[in-house]
């Protein structure tokens, strides 16, 4: 009985993990697909945002993101939450948000003022996922 | 030397026919307001964000930010029922969302106070003032005392008539 629970537990775990990776790797070339949208085709913005790239997010998860950000070859390159300040100083936390890759090289924080989408000053916190990524994001 | 003088004379009359030509034939006054931002969005700001003009000038807004999207929206109440902040006799504006490079042209006409925001941005707060003519004109109108609808730091960033008036524009290039 107990060598049966383990059992399941343990394929539970193996299919999880399998999902987790699986869902990623749809993930790593543009576009990602259903449910998420082009930033860009949705709101008044650039389609190539110098430094955040070409954005795609899920529109239910707005403004936190995740927001996956593409270089001009289309390849993942960063992971992007934007959460606005007044809400954080009001108490909402932006727990278990999901990432476009487990990979990540390096991670800023910096303030914004405010842009179509998220229309009031906020976060960005942008986790690269390899080390070329910023500068191919930069223009 | 007789030549010359000719030409002399030639030239003054030129200039004379081009200073007697009518008004309408004249470029009509014309100013840029640039909409800019930093590379990371940290600030964004008209420039410039205080401007003094004659009555009639055409003002340019344009957006030289590459990597954020403004508008220049009058305050009124046929822009999302703002409060007015322009005079009574004139015609409210908004560009709508401007991608970067794009513009939008407004004529002033009337004498007195326009004030505007960035839709976006007013919390930023990207806001200006444009100051047409001077207080001595038929039909001024000041500047709006209302701080209900727009916040104190929205208040604080509008440039002060005078200074308009005294500067002739009010700038500052990295917004600050």
């Amino acid at each position: 009985m107990l060598r049966s629970y383990m059992l399941s537990a343990t394929l539970l775990t193996m299919s999880a993990g399998f999902a987790l990776a699986h869902d990623t790797e749809a993930l790593m070339e543009s576009p990602p697909g259903e449910p998420y949208v082009q930033v860009s085709d949705v709101l008044p913005l650039p389609e190539f945002l110098p430094g955040l790239g070409t954005l795609f997010v899920v529109p239910d998860t707005l403004p936190a993101g995740p927001f996956l950000a593409y270089d001009h070859d289309g390849k993942l390159s960063a992971t992007v939450y934007m959460t606005p300040l007044e809400a954080l100083s009001s108490g909402t936390a932006y727990n278990d948000l999901h990432v476009g890759s487990h990979e990540v090289t390096s991670v800023d924080v910096y303030y914004n003022a405010g842009h179509p989408g998220v229309d009031e000053p906020h976060a960005h916190v942008v986790l690269y996922h390899d080390a070329d990524a910023k500068g191919r994001l930069a223009q | 030397m007789r030549l010359a003088r000719r030409k002399i004379l030639a030239l003054g009359s030129g200039i004379l026919a081009t200073l007697s030509m009518p008004a309408i034939i004249r470029a009509a006054p014309a100013e840029v307001i640039e909409m800019r931002g930093t590379a990371r969005g940290e600030r964004v700001w008209f420039r410039p964000h205080g401007l003094a003009v004659t009555a009639g000038t055409t003002i340019r807004f344009i957006n030289r930010d590459p990597g954020n999207s403004h508008t220049s929206t009058a305050y009124h109440p046929d822009n999302f029922d703002r409060t007015r902040r322009i005079p009574k006799a004139a015609h409210p504006w908004n560009s709508d969302f401007l991608l970067p490079d794009e513009s939008f042209e407004v004529t002033l006409t009337v004498p007195g106070v326009y004030d505007y925001y960035c839709i976006p941005h007013e919390m930023a707060p990207m806001v200006g003032r444009i100051v047409v003519g001077d207080p001595g004109d038929a039909g001024w109108e000041g500047p709006s005392t209302d701080t209900e609808d727009v916040t104190r730091e929205v208040f604080d960033a509008l440039p002060r008539v005078e200074d308009i008036l005294d500067l002739g524009r009010i700038e500052q290039e990295d917004g600050t």
